[in-house]
């Protein structure tokens, strides 16, 4: 186990609904998110002294929330990034408090997703004004190739290709995601869909329909991690970090793919840092968070963290495996693909309630850990969850992760 | 074939790195940066050789023939410099001249000339510059050149 297995906790999550649009500033919901994730804690705002976020120039700083809030920080930094940014700035926090820089630590990302800065882009309506090709985006966007689904999509194409996977496979994704999100009151996209659904959504992007494509909201969401003993104090069941990597890089990540197999993605080079941090094996998973910006997103990295071979996860889907009460229940909130979209940091959020045995679903009394674990009356607490892996992407070349457990474990 | 692309929609900005790669393109040659000290090949033009970390650098004027490795149709336009464009496919060619003794390869991408009935997997391609309303921006794109014996089409 690694040096600092358990010694740091999650203690406290909150969010914002996700809203479409939500006509707030980045900074009026990043406090909301805060505020709830104190209130989640039980910490008030004089016991938080440290604060970081992620952000790809549209959100607010934390020195801003803080000050808004009345916390005085003795540590804040805001970093650029996305998705994997979360697992990412989990490890920096372990590192802060590791070593005294600050005690509690508060992370947010905050985001009008949807009626801001849009991640795939601005629909073109209407006179636009000429976009301004600088740095990568001078050799990429006269190809017209400037969005996630597009850069990913190509690796997605040449992966059905070496494996003879179809898209059939993408389909159980959406479709295990949906059912989750089917469980969640806090969801956009709450009605169930088939595998057929999914085949006949139209295209964004071939190989990429309109089902294997996240959503855009507008949210905020926040997450607090301290030190053990201090988590012993505090209103929830700790969530202990076992273990995680954070920006895991692959070999020659520039965009344009020169790498000789272009879907063998970051997780390949982190998968072995994770678990041998964690002490733990696959079988010891319960659930598993997986980014899914993509159904592809969270295919191929079930390949490169080890849940399955190479060319496999097409077999390994099938049959609803990723859906609750099977054998790797995924994105149990409904993920981006039909949540809500947060840059990953809702995976985790989720990961923490399930752990806690708190999901917020719709048993009256699952604020006290009570479930019915019946999925007709909108249960979506996993049974004997005790641990879980929160695998994030970023590209194919960056990915960060974490494994978890509660205090059953 | 695709519609065309309005690239008065798109302000390129070269900068120190790259300035000499667009000065190639006008003059319709497909650069890759090499290295002075050990010969390797590589694109982007970053600026070290991520072989031998060398900052002398030259440029490699390659034959502008590569193999589509991948490629996607993009159906939705995201730029309003691609409205007219759509359905157009974005290949990723893999350069014939770039391959070096350790494995290590050159991947460039484009907008084919071809559409998506005629693309596929293993095709070769010859680059085509196409000249834009800025005189000193010419854009490489790239046209099916031949045929392949191992090609594989994506048929959903």
């Amino acid at each position: 186990m690694g040096a600092l297995t358990d010694k740091y906790c999650i203690v406290g999550v909150g969010e914002t609904p996700h809203m479409r649009p939500s006509n707030r500033t980045t900074f009026s919901m990043a406090c909301e998110a805060v505020k709830k994730a104190m209130a989640d804690a039980g910490l008030e705002p004089r016991e938080i002294d440290g604060m970081t976020s992620y952000q790809a120039g549209d959100s607010t700083s934390s020195s801003h929330v803080a000050t808004a809030l009345g916390i005085r920080l003795n540590y804040s930094l805001d970093i650029v990034g996305g998705g994997s940014s979360t697992e990412a700035l989990v490890a920096h926090a372990i590192g802060l408090l590791e070593a005294g820089y600050c005690k509690v630590i508060v992370i947010f990302r905050s985001m009008n997703g949807r009626s801001g800065r849009r991640m795939g882009g601005q629909a073109p309506s209407g006179p636009v004004p000429p976009v301004r090709a600088e740095g990568d985006a001078q050799f990429y966007m006269h190809w017209g190739w400037t969005s996630p689904a597009q850069w990913f999509g190509m690796s997605a194409m040449r992966y059905l290709r070496d494996t003879g996977t179809t898209t059939k496979a993408f389909a159980e994704v959406a479709v295990a995601h949906r059912y989750h999100a089917s469980l969640n009151p806090k969801a956009i996209m709450r009605t169930p869909i088939t595998i057929e659904d999914h085949q006949r959504s139209r295209w964004v992007v071939k190989p990429f329909r309109l089902l294997d494509c996240c959503l855009e909201t507008d949210v905020a969401a926040a997450l607090i991690v301290t030190s053990r003993e201090r988590a012993y104090d505090l209103r929830q069941p700790p969530v202990f970090i076992m273990g995680g990597t954070a920006r895991t890089m692959a070999p020659n990540s520039a965009w344009n793919y020169s790498r000789p197999e272009i879907h063998y993605v970051a997780g390949n080079y982190g998968r072995n840092r994770l678990f041998g941090m964690a002490g733990i094996s696959h079988k010891d998973i319960d659930l598993i968070s997986c980014y899914d910006a993509f159904t592809f997103t969270t295919l191929i990295q079930l390949e490169a963290y080890g849940f399955c071979g190479k060319g496999e996860a097409g077999e390994f889907v099938k049959g609803g495996r990723l859906q609750i009460d099977h054998e790797l229940p995924c994105n149990l909130s409904g993920g981006h693909l039909s949540e809500g979209y947060t840059h990953g940091i809702s995976m985790v959020i989720e990961n923490v309630r399930q752990l806690r045995h708190r999901v917020d679903d719709a048993c009256p009394g699952w604020a006290e850990g009570k479930h019915t674990y019946d999925r007709a009356a909108g249960c979506r607490q996993v049974k004997h969850a005790r641990i879980a892996a929160c695998l994030g992407w970023g590209t194919e070349t960056t990915s960060s992760s974490l494994i978890l457990r509660g205090i059953s474990a | 074939m695709p519609g065309p692309i309005d690239y008065s929609k798109i302000t390129i900005v070269p900068d120190f790195d790259t300035a000499e790669w667009w000065a190639g393109t006008k003059q319709h040659k497909y650069l890759v940066r090499q290295c002075k000290a050990c010969g390797h090949k590589w694109f982007p033009p970053f600026p070290a050789c991520n072989k031998c970390t060398s900052m002398e650098l030259t440029w490699y004027e390659t034959a502008g023939r590569g193999v589509i490795h991948s490629y996607v149709v993009v159906t939705q336009p995201i730029l309003s410099a691609f409205v007219e464009a759509v359905p157009y496919v974005v290949a990723l060619i893999e350069l014939d001249d770039c391959h070096e003794a350790d494995g290590s390869l050159v991947r460039v991408a484009g907008v084919l000339l071809n559409d998506e009935a005629e693309v596929a997997i293993g095709l070769p391609v010859t680059v085509v510059f196409e000249h834009t309303p800025d005189p000193n921006i010419v854009i490489p794109r790239w046209r099916i050149s031949g045929t392949a014996e191992d090609t594989w089409k994506f048929t959903e």
